[in-house]
C-alpha cells in the first residue's frame, strides 16, 4: 500500500508543485499590483508573441503576432521574455531600457514603470533571423489626455 | 628429463581456457545481499527514476523546445547515455535494467502489486500473474525487433537528441508498448524482445565486471524448485525468464535481483570480474547483427555529431534542412552500411580467415558467431570515445538545467545562468584515442581467446585470426582519423 501511495503521490504531486510555481511563486516575487507580461520571441515568422510556446506546440502550431499590449498609467510592468528558438535581443528605445539578450530557451524579466501615457515601442535589438525586422510591438499606456506624453 | 612431445607442446592447454577470476561481493558486503532481499528494492530505486522519468515528460510537453535549455535532452541524451555507456554498462552489466521505469506500470498489472509476491500457478511459476500469460512467437524470441527498432530510431537521432517532443514521443511510445504487452504476454517480453535499449545492453553487459550468478552451478541443478525462475512465495518467477543454473552470460540476466530473494540454497551471488573476459561467446546472428550495428551507429554518430561536415548533418536534420533526399540517401546509406556492407567484411574476414588457417572442418557459421566477440568491447568502447566529448563539450548544460529544468525561468540551486563552459575540449582527442586502443586491445584479447577455444594448433590460430584482426584495427583506423584527424 505504501507503495502505491509513493506513485501516486509522485503522479500527482509533481504537475501540482510545477503548476503552483509557475502560476503562484513566480508571479508573487514581484511585489503585489504588478503587471506581468510574458512575451516569446519567435524567428520564424519574425514574431513577438504571449501563446506559451512550448514543446508541445512549437511544432506545428503558428504563434499568434501580438497586437497592442495595454498598460495603465502608474502599472509597474515586468516583461517577462522568452525566446524560443535563438539568441534575441529586447530593447525599448524610448525608456532607454536594454538591449538585453533573450539566449534561447532562457527566461528574462526586464522591469519598468509605465510613468506615462502613450506609445512605447519594443523590438528585437539583435538579427537575429532573416524575419528580424517583424520582431516589434507596442506597449500602450492608457492616462489622462492632460498629462505629458512619452 | 622427460622428452616433450611436440604436438602437445604446440597445443594450447585446457586449463589457460577456464574461467578468470571472480570475487563474491554478497560474501564480502554481506549489507548488499540483505539490501537486494528487501521486497522494495526494486520499487526504491526505481522510483526516483520514475520521478525523473515523468518530470522529463512533462518538461517536453510544456517545458521550453530549446533543446540545451529543456531536462529531457540535457540529462538523457548528455548525462544518461554518458553514465549508461560509460560508467553503468562497463561497470554495472544491465543495472540499468534494475532501476529502469518503462516497464514499471507493465510490471504493477501483470502482478496487481508494488512490492509484496503473490503465490499461485500461473503457467510455469509458482506465483500468481494478471493476465493472459501467452507466450512471445518464437519467431520474435530474439533481439532483431531490438535491432531494428535501435537502427530505425538511430536513423532519426538528429532529431530525437535535439527536439524534446521527439524524445518524449519516443520514450512515451516505449512506455505505452511495455504496459500494454504485460498484460498480454508472460513475464518482461518487452524488455526481453522489443525495448531497443535492452537491446545493446545485453550485448554490451557481456564485457561487464559484475556478473549474478550462481555460487555453486551443482546446487542450482541438485535443486529440486528451481525457485530463480519459477518464482516462490519471496520473490517473482523470473521476469526474464533466466534459470541460474544454466546462465553463463550477462546478456539476458536484467539484474531484478528476484532469483536473489526467492533461492532456498541462497546459492545465487554478485561477482566482481575483469573486464570483457568472461562472456565470450556470441550465440546467434541476431547478436552477430546487433554487434555490427551499433559499431556502425558509432562511426555514423561520430560523422554526424562530432565531424565537420555540415552536409551530412544537414541530411540528417530533416525537419530544419527539409532535404528529403538527403535525409533518405543518409537513411539509406546508415542501414545499407550496419546491415549490408560491414557485416558483409565481417563475413569476407571470415572466409579470408578460414582459407589461411585451413580450417575446413571448422564450420563458417561457427567462425562467424564466435568470432564476432571481438566487435563488442570495440564497439563498447568506440562509443565511450564518442561520447566523452559529448559531457566534455556539454556537460555545462547539466549545471543550469538542473537549476530551470523547464526553461520557465526557475533557479532551484542558483546555477540557472552558469554559462556554456566546454570542459577541457583540447584534451578530447587525448582521451579518445586511448579508448579505442583499448577498445582494440580488448577485442584482439577476446578473439585470441575464442580462436583458443576453437582451434588447438597455434598456428592455425595465429593464421586464422589474422583477417578478423586486420578488420579490427582498420575499423579502429577509421574511427582514429574521425577523431583525430
Amino acid at each position: 500500500m505504501a507503495g502505491v501511495v509513493a506513485v501516486v503521490l509522485v503522479l500527482v504531486g509533481l504537475p501540482l508543485v510545477l503548476w503552483h510555481w509557475r502560476h503562484v511563486t513566480s508571479v508573487h516575487r514581484y511585489p503585489p499590483g504588478t503587471k506581468i507580461v510574458t512575451l516569446t520571441a519567435v524567428a520564424k515568422g519574425g514574431v513577438w508573441t504571449r501563446d506559451d510556446i512550448v514543446g508541445l506546440t512549437y511544432w506545428w502550431r503558428k504563434p499568434t503576432r501580438i497586437g497592442d499590449v495595454p498598460l495603465n498609467h502608474g502599472d509597474h510592468v515586468v516583461v517577462r521574455l522568452r525566446s524560443a528558438d535563438v539568441l534575441h535581443s529586447f530593447a525599448i528605445p524610448l525608456l532607454r531600457l536594454g538591449p538585453v539578450d533573450i539566449p534561447a530557451g532562457h527566461t528574462v524579466d526586464v522591469e519598468f514603470d509605465a510613468k506615462r501615457p502613450g506609445t512605447l515601442t519594443f523590438l528585437c535589438w539583435q538579427v537575429c533571423s532573416p524575419e528580424h525586422p517583424g520582431l516589434h510591438g507596442r506597449f500602450v499606456v492608457k492616462g489622462n489626455e492632460q498629462e505629458e506624453t512619452w | 628429463m622427460v622428452t616433450a612431445n611436440p604436438i602437445a607442446e604446440a597445443t594450447v592447454p585446457t586449463e589457460a581456457l577456464e574461467r578468470p577470476w571472480r570475487f563474491n561481493l554478497f560474501a564480502r558486503w554481506p549489507w548488499l545481499k540483505r539490501l537486494v532481499r528487501m521486497r522494495s528494492f526494486q520499487f526504491l530505486v526505481i522510483l526516483p527514476n520514475l520521478f525523473m522519468f515523468y518530470l522529463f515528460i512533462i518538461s517536453a510537453l510544456f517545458g521550453t523546445p530549446v533543446g540545451n535549455r529543456n531536462i529531457i535532452i540535457v540529462f538523457v541524451w548528455i548525462l544518461w547515455w554518458f553514465m549508461l555507456i560509460a560508467v553503468l554498462v562497463p561497470f554495472g552489466s544491465r543495472i540499468w535494467c534494475t532501476i529502469c521505469p518503462l516497464p514499471f506500470f507493465g510490471d504493477w498489472i501483470q502482478r496487481r502489486a508494488v512490492i509484496r509476491v503473490r503465490t499461485g500457478k500461473s503457467p510455469g511459476t509458482e506465483n500468481s500473474f494478471f493476465g493472459l500469460h501467452k507466450r512471445w512467437p518464437k519467431r520474435l524470441s530474439n533481439i532483431w525487433l531490438q535491432n531494428f527498432g535501435f537502427l530505425f530510431l538511430a536513423t532519426f537521432s538528429a532529431l530525437l537528441v535535439t527536439r524534446p517532443i521527439v524524445s518524449a514521443a519516443v520514450f512515451g511510445i516505449l512506455f505505452l508498448v511495455a504496459t500494454v504487452l504485460a498484460p498480454v504476454f508472460r513475464l518482461r517480453t518487452f524488455c526481453n524482445y522489443v525495448c531497443p535499449i535492452s537491446g545493446f545492453l545485453s550485448l554490451y553487459a557481456m564485457t561487464a565486471t559484475v556478473e549474478l550468478r550462481s555460487v555453486d552451478k551443482d546446487e542450482c541443478l541438485k535443486c529440486k524448485s528451481k525457485a530463480c525462475i519459477r518464482g516462490s512465495d519471496k520473490g517473482w518467477a523470473c521476469p526474464w525468464n533466466v534459470y541460474m543454473g544454466k546462465l553463463d552470460r550477462n546478456n539476458y540476466c536484467g539484474l531484478c535481483f528476484e532469483c536473489v530473494k526467492s533461492c532456498p540454497n541462497d546459492n545465487i551471488s554478485l561477482f566482481v570480474r575483469p573486464f570483457a573476459t568472461s562472456d565470450v561467446v556470441v550465440r546467434g546472428y541476431d547478436e552477430v547483427w546487433k554487434a555490427c550495428i551499433m559499431l556502425v551507429l558509432a562511426l555514423t554518430y561520430s560523422v554526424m555529431l562530432l565531424g565537420p561536415w555540415g552536409r551530412f548533418k544537414d541530411w540528417a536534420n530533416v525537419s530544419e534542412a527539409r532535404n528529403w533526399a538527403g535525409f533518405g540517401l543518409f537513411a539509406a546509406g546508415q542501414a545499407l552500411l550496419a546491415l549490408v556492407i560491414f557485416p558483409g567484411l565481417y563475413y569476407v574476414s571470415i572466409r579470408l580467415a578460414k582459407w589461411y588457417a585451413r580450417a575446413d572442418s571448422v564450420p563458417t557459421k561457427e567462425l562467424f558467431l564466435k568470432y564476432a566477440y571481438m566487435l563488442v568491447p570495440m564497439g563498447l568502447l568506440a562509443w565511450i570515445a564518442f561520447s566523452v566529448p559529448l559531457l566534455m563539450v556539454n556537460g555545462a548544460y547539466i549545471i543550469s538545467v538542473a537549476s530551470d529544468p523547464l526553461g520557465w525561468g526557475m533557479n532551484l540551486f542558483g546555477t540557472a545562468d552558469f554559462p556554456w563552459t566546454p570542459l577541457w575540449p583540447h584534451w578530447v582527442p587525448f582521451l579518445q584515442v586511448p579508448i579505442l586502443l583499448t577498445g582494440l586491445y580488448y577485442g584482439l584479447r577476446g578473439l585470441h581467446k575464442v580462436g583458443r577455444r576453437i582451434f588447438t594448433d597455434p598456428a592455425q590460430l595465429h593464421r586464422s585470426l589474422v583477417p578478423p584482426a586486420a578488420l579490427l584495427v582498420g575499423v579502429t583506423l577509421v574511427f582514429l582519423k574521425l577523431f583525430i584527424g
